[in-house]
């Protein structure tokens, strides 16, 4: 059994890497930028750079020396270009026909849109050519001067390292020598890294591996804190509409295998169907409008009272009790064709005991496995549910998290989630074991 | 005079086609048999009808290049209530001051009222068809997740089962990991990443539902994969691809279709869901925009166009259960009515 549960456990690694995988690939990789999405298209570059600092996002994707920077964003020349971008307020600087940005001999001023880090080094990557030769220096305002690169009069790419000094300042100071103009086709600063693998997928495993699911952009809370937070509520409204369900719809279906082709039995099945046609919200508008607000039996929403609970579990009973009831109804009906059955009543025992004792007993398989893997989904409450009656679970706090774009929040409920999925499967196992004592765990 | 010797595999199919043809009919009877299973095919036909008249009036709208019937705006016939709600003798404003016949002020009333047969909502649009948008945006949603998810999964699926190994191995990693995200949340992150609109509900839902389906077929490929008629394929020397699509898929093909039918009304269903958390269809109505918006609206009394929403949603999606569970009885005999996938 230990060396069972050992072995079980590791084959959940390769899966629990791989959610980790589809959150990364699904935040960081075809997101876009996580901090646009959460502070919107206006943010200010410094604060784009603090979300992305934070959280990691300003770092290499898989690993890397360099890494782009908000301070001062890429830019390639444009046939025809209008506007000119992160030129914009750069001294004695114009552009030409093509696009690219003519410097005339002497010192300029390009300015930054955020403060640059003091405690590592940068480097201006730029495309230039200057049709005499001539030499580059670029250093930041209170900085000290770094060596000059020499201009050919070809285009070729130049890197110009530089360090931040004591000032940072909000500009650099740009030195052209030689005789003829500049010419700028394209232009990207670079951040220099101080580990060649500190990237954002190494920065997200270390979270992960830490437990630790960062902060939340609309309370600054800890993500962490607010998951444990919620799974109270969440289970206050989920379990009982879980066992209630199990209970009700089992009963239902003993009942109708029992009496089946019954004017009961087909009453059941198509008032199961016509449930399950039902959609889930207008289960949860109708029921509050008409039971909590029209006839005024329950309260409407809050978190109060166990009475506010009434409500969002009998609509969570209903909803989905078709689909139950109608699984189980098969399932009881294959065991009470089998011989055993018929052995047990001709023997004369009596309909409950056959009924609970043997055919509940032998349905167990299919059961527990609907079952238990549904347990899982308990956590997150229902999602619907809990916003609509004002219930601070976790499934309350998805939704807002979804309608701010509060990545890290979500992605916290979705590990979680994940795991607890990964441990249901394990626990189904060993209820198969429990249930069934001709399976054996090896 | 030797016997031209038969060319085997394409005989083979002659065969297997008559046979396929001879099966359709059965299933197709036994399909028709039920009135049930007849009055939801006659539903899904109607929301397949207006499905298209929808994408219809939609195209003419934009190649005429003018403002929707659907999106029209009449603020002076706000909040009117379903046809037969409303009083033919005063349905039609009089404005001209002047008192005339009872007649001709029927005459006025049965003509406003066969204008708005399903009522407006609040700001005077046609409840009526708006509803027939949403069948379009629903029918849409239907199909494109289904052609996103039913070749995924058909693929992986059938590749697992049958080449097993490595491929096997990588297939069931994903889909176990896939399985282990909780749904509603994955959905709602793609729509969230890939941003507001249809696409990303396409590829929400599309990218999350094939794992039911691959799974089955997965299983399904491993039994047909030991098949006498398989082991016949692979000594006559075709190939890998001939005997994957044109022997092995055939046979499992039904599951295809029982699948189809159960994650359509689903899918609707998990539009509706998106629709109204306002992440899904932006500025058109689709039946969860209409629900949200009805919502709002019930607490003034303006109960019809939940009611109508409602109903549409509860016809298509019990036509495709009551199909759907026929389909199984018809493809599938021995397969359990489990309902989930």
């Amino acid at each position: 059994m230990g060396y069972y549960l050992f072995r079980r456990c590791l084959q959940m690694l390769p899966v629990l890497f791989g959610v980790v995988l589809i959150s990364f690939v699904l935040f960081h990789v075809v997101g876009g930028s996580p901090a646009v999405m959460a502070l919107g298209k206006n943010a200010t570059p410094a604060a784009l750079e603090e979300f992305d600092e934070t959280r990691g996002f300003n770092r290499p994707l898989l690993c890397g020396r360099w890494t782009t920077t908000r301070a001062w964003p890429a830019w390639a020349a444009r046939h025809g270009a209008v506007g000119s971008g992160p030129w914009e307020g750069t001294t004695g600087a114009r552009k030409d026909a093509s696009g690219a940005v003519i410097f005339a001999p002497g010192v300029r001023v390009v300015p930054l849109a955020c403060p640059l880090r003091a405690d590592t080094d940068y480097r201006w990557r730029l495309e230039v050519r200057q049709p005499s030769g001539g030499t580059l220096a670029v250093m930041t305002e209170g900085g000290a001067l770094a060596a000059a690169v020499p201009v050919l009069s070809r285009w070729t790419e130049v890197a110009l390292p530089f360090a931040v000094g004591a000032g940072r300042g909000n500009g650099l100071r740009v030195t052209v020598t030689g005789e003829a103009p500049l010419e700028i086709r394209a232009a990207r600063m670079q951040r220099r890294m101080t580990h060649l693998y500190d990237s954002q997928l190494t920065h997200y495993l270390s979270q992960v591996v830490r437990l630790d699911f960062g902060v939340s952009l609309a309370t600054n809370e800890r993500v962490a804190e607010m998951l444990k937070q919620g799974v109270g509520p969440s289970l206050l409204l989920t379990v009982p509409i879980f066992f209630g369900g199990l209970i009700v719809s089992i009963a239902l279906a003993l009942i109708c295998a029992w009496r089946r082709d019954s004017w009961l039995d087909r009453l059941t099945v198509v008032t199961a169907v016509v449930l399950m046609s039902v959609n889930y919200l207008v289960w949860i508008v109708a029921g509050q409008y008409l039971l909590a607000y029209h006839a005024g039996w329950f309260p409407i929403w809050g978190f109060d009272s166990w009475r506010c609970l009434l409500l969002p579990v009998l609509i969570g009973l209903v909803s989905g009790l078709g689909a139950n009831l109608r699984f189980y109804r098969t399932v009881m009906l294959e065991e009470i064709n089998r011989d055993y059955v018929r052995t047990a009543l001709a023997k004369g025992l009596g309909t409950p005991t056959v009924l609970f004792r043997h055919v509940l007993r032998n349905a167990m398989i299919p059961i527990i496995t609907s079952t238990v893997i549904a347990i899982p989904f308990l956590y997150t409450g229902s999602l619907l549910l809990e916003s609509f009656f004002g219930i601070p679970g976790l499934g309350g706090l998805s939704i807002n998290a979804i309608n701010s774009a509060d990545v890290d929040v979500i992605r916290g409920v979705v590990l979680v989630g994940a795991v607890l999925y990964m441990l249901a499967n394990l626990l189904t196992d060993i209820c198969y074991a429990w249930a069934d004592p001709r399976i054996r765990l090896r | 005079m030797s016997m031209p010797a038969p060319e085997l595999p394409g005989g083979n199919v002659v065969v297997a086609s008559a046979a396929l043809a001879s099966e359709r009919g059965r299933v197709w009877r036994s399909l028709c048999r039920g009135w049930r299973t007849r009055i939801s095919m006659l539903v899904l036909a109607l929301f397949a009808a207006a499905a298209l008249w929808g994408e219809m009036a939609y195209r003419w709208a934009q190649a005429c290049d003018r403002t929707p019937s659907y999106a029209q705006v009449d603020l002076g016939a706000r909040y009117l209530p379903p046809s037969i709600f409303r009083h033919p003798f005063t349905a039609a404003e009089n404005t001209t001051g002047i008192d005339v016949s009872a007649a001709s002020k029927l005459r006025a009333g049965l003509r406003a009222l066969a204008r708005h047969p399903l009522g407006t909502d609040n700001l005077g649009r046609d409840v009526g068809r708006r509803l027939i948008q949403g069948a379009r945006i629903a029918f849409q949603v239907g199909v494109v997740t289904a052609l996103i998810a039913i070749p995924l999964g058909l693929l992986l699926g059938l590749l697992a089962g049958y080449f097993g190994g490595w491929v096997d191995d990588v297939v069931v990693w994903l889909y176990s990991t896939v399985a282990a995200i909780p749904g509603l949340l994955f959905i709602l992150a793609i729509a969230l990443v890939v941003g507001k609109g249809l696409t990303g509900v396409y590829l929400g839902i599309g990218l999350t539902t094939w794992v039911g389906l691959c799974r089955l077929i997965r299983g399904e490929t491993l039994k047909q994969r030991e098949q006498t008629y398989v082991q016949a394929a692979r000594a006559m020397g075709l190939g890998h691809v001939r005997i994957l699509f044109r022997q092995i898929l055939p046979n499992v093909f039904h599951l295809v279709i029982i699948t189809v039918s159960l994650r359509f009304p689903a899918a609707v269903s998990t539009e509706v869901f998106l629709s109204f958390l306002g992440i899904g269809v932006q500025g058109e109505p689709s039946w969860g925009v209409m629900l949200g918006n009805a919502r709002l609206r019930l607490w003034q009394g303006m109960w019809w166009e939940m009611t109508f929403v409602t109903i549409a949603i509860f016809a298509v999606v019990l036509a495709f259960n009551l199909l759907g569970d026929a389909l199984r009885d018809a493809l599938d005999p021995r397969a359990s009515a489990k309902g989930e996938l």
